[in-house]
């Protein structure tokens, strides 16, 4: 019998659990390789998810291989899944009444997401959630999450300073950890998880495998590190305002707010009515993003006409407006701006460099 | 609805055509368009003409001729609103690539009486000659775009289409980034938005046809092309195919070129 508690099984009875979530009647979206990369999508058998397989990232560069024990995650994050990049709000038909979309989510388990994705979620539960969005809300409630504790962080992942990972802390039904090829261990993490793993042929974990699990956690949390701290980072970057760091970097980006696009917790989107022929309309929300020229544009002027202040401005929301908008930082570490970014920045090296340009004038 | 119906031309200069049969193209929508919109001078589509003002005139194609320059003031003066369509009427297209040549030169290459050939120096986009009220860019332009533009007019409103660059809808539609998983190069963080990033779609790098994003780094994607190892000549080649001659991406193929033009 599972109740709350570490159980250790074979790789096998990981099968099992996808299979137990197909036969409930979740839609399961997980890691899938498609073109050589590791996508989330929906995936109908357990084989489609690569273990087996390792992404390799830098800044500006992806790829993968075969015989790698780990994967991390791929430019997909659950946002594409819980807010959409483009979605339909709604039509007005040509009498002026106005036409919902009807319930269109099917019932959801996020399969094999990382710590990082997961904390995310729970970002976007006091964004998105916090400000009642219904569309959000429509999703959110129908969605179950088994998380893959992370043994091997990438080279882009910063989750351990972010205090998102390598190990899911919270917000998760199940979490599951491959400690080797036939060694798993699970987490249950609500009623459903405890549920679900009832149905599976697991032990609780003895003290050697515990001894295994803490140690490869350790590991791993040393390696998921950014150079710098959050302890007092939000006002030393506010600090940092000046600071010439800004300016450098933003010569080399593009503005082409792909990190934006790719950042599992960058919420800002545009709202576009089409007019129709027949006289009716649609209301259709996507993805905008702080990088965009047009974002802080007003009437009669724009706040951030210069790359450089906007690529200011998107660092310090992440790392200080945020903590004080909605308590948490709007970063959970899992580097997608960094290995995404065409011109391979760095984000982790700014904050270091605007982070050593406050102290070295005595701030912070 | 009763109201006038739009009076819309359509005018070709130095083009293919290719943009006046994205119109045509429009096949499921013509029908309910036409009850709304009349062309009143589209000779691709019909002989019969009838004289100006227009509410909406859409320029296909460069302005290469001193006739051509001509005809274009006089369509000006003759209409409401005045749309530089596709890559050639916003960016002198791909015939602009003479721009970087002798046009004696070039005359001779291509005609055996080149001296009958009256050219202006530089295949010009429509701006360069008058005023311009819209862009709808590409090569060929968005149908999509195009539909969207003729219905925002026509229920009067200032018709609003994003102009950010194309990465932000690649990675919307869920494509993934060529040049970061596959080291192809795409001029996709530097150029417009608008074609559903179809390059990028079927996993090559974005020549550029949309010409420049609205606040565009050219500068910045070439130095990281050059970075990640291209030649000076290949990247100011990749920026010189479709929509070279705009202003923005001349001034870095002439930076990549040494030359000063
Ligand atoms: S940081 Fe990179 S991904 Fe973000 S806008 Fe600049 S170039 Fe694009
Ligand atoms: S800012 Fe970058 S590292 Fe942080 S959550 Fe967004 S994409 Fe991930
Ligand atoms: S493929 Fe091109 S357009 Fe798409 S995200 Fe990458 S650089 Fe941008
Ligand atoms: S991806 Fe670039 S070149 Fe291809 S159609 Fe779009 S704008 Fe034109």
């Amino acid at each position: 019998m599972v109740s709350g508690g570490i159980y250790s099984g074979k790789f096998g009875e990981l099968r099992k659990l996808f299979n137990a979530l197909r036969l409930r009647g979740y839609r399961v979206i997980a890691p899938k390789l498609e073109d050589g990369v590791i996508r989330l999508k929906e995936v109908t058998s357990f084989d489609e998810v690569p273990y087996g397989w390792e992404d390799i990232q830098a800044p500006g560069k992806y790829s993968v291989r075969e015989g790698g024990k780990h994967f991390r995650h791929g430019p997909d994050a659950p946002k594409r899944i819980l807010y959409p990049p483009r979605l339909e709000l709604f039509r007005l038909r040509p009498d002026w009444s106005v036409e919902y979309p009807k319930e269109r989510f099917p019932p959801t388990a996020l399969f094999a997401i990382k710590p990082c994705d997961l904390a995310s979620i729970s970002v976007m539960d006091r964004v998105q959630g916090g400000i009642g969005d219904p569309y959000y809300l429509a999703l959110r409630k129908k969605l179950i999450i088994i998380v893959e504790n992370c043994v091997e962080p990438g080279a882009t992942c910063f989750c351990s300073t972010m205090g998102t990972g390598p190990e899911a802390r919270d917000g998760f039904d199940i979490a599951y950890t491959r400690l080797d090829d036939n060694l798993v261990v699970f987490r249950p993490g609500s009623d459903l998880g405890v549920e679900l793993l009832s149905e599976l042929n697991i032990e609780p974990a003895t003290d050697e495998v515990l001894r295994k699990y803490y140690d490869a956690l350790k590991n791993a949390s040393l390696k998921a590190k950014a150079p710098f701290e959050l302890e007092r980072l939000p006002d030393e970057l506010e600090l940092g305002l000046n600071s010439p760091v800004f300016k450098e970097v933003a010569e080399r980006c593009f503005g082409c707010a792909g990190c934006n696009m790719v950042c599992p917790t960058c919420f800002c989107f545009d709202v576009i009515d089409e007019p129709e022929l027949d006289g009716g309309a649609v209301r259709v929300r996507v993805w905008d993003g702080c990088f965009s020229y047009t974002y802080a544009e007003v009437a009669g002027g724009n706040f951030r006409k210069d790359l450089w202040a906007r690529y200011r401005h998107w660092v310090l929301h992440k790392f200080a407006y945020w903590v004080r908008q909605f308590g948490v930082f709007g970063c959970v570490g899992c580097g997608r701006c960094i290995t995404w970014c065409p011109a391979g920045i760095d984000l982790r090296e700014t904050i270091k460099s605007v982070v050593e340009w406050v102290r070295s004038r005595g701030g912070g | 609805m009763m109201r006038r119906k739009l009076k819309v031309a359509v005018f070709k200069f130095a083009s293919c055509s290719g943009c006046q049969l994205q119109i045509l193209n429009m096949e499921d929508e013509l029908l309910t368009l036409t009850d709304a919109v009349e062309f009143t001078y589209f000779l691709e589509a019909s002989r019969a003409t009838a004289p100006g003002p227009y509410d909406v005139a859409f320029i296909e194609g460069s302005i290469s001729t001193p006739e051509q320059e001509e005809l274009v003031r006089r369509v000006r003066e003759e209409s409401r609103i005045l749309v530089a369509m596709g890559a050639c009427a916003t960016a002198g297209g791909i015939q602009a690539l003479r721009n970087w040549l002798r046009l004696d030169d070039v005359k001779r290459a291509v005609y055996p009486n080149p001296e009958w050939v009256k050219a202006l120096e530089h295949s010009k986009p429509v701006a360069e000659v008058v005023k311009v009220d819209y862009e709808l860019r590409g090569c060929p332009v968005s149908k999509e775009r195009l539909l969207s533009f003729i219905k925002q007019v026509l229920v009067g409103r200032k018709p609003y289409l994003r102009r950010e660059a194309l990465c932000m809808d690649c990675r919307r539609k869920g494509n993934v980034c060529v040049m970061v998983a596959k080291g192809i190069p795409c001029l996709g963080p530097v150029v417009q938005e608008g074609c559903g990033a179809i390059c990028p779609t079927f996993g090559r790098g974005c020549y550029g046809c949309f010409g420049p994003s609205i606040d565009a780094r050219p500068e910045a994607l070439a130095s990281r092309l050059r970075e990640v190892g291209m030649k000076d000549r290949d990247v100011a080649r990749l920026f010189k195919g479709f929509t070279g001659w705009s202003e923005k991406f001349r001034k870095v193929i002439n930076e990549l070129e040494g030359g000063a033009r």
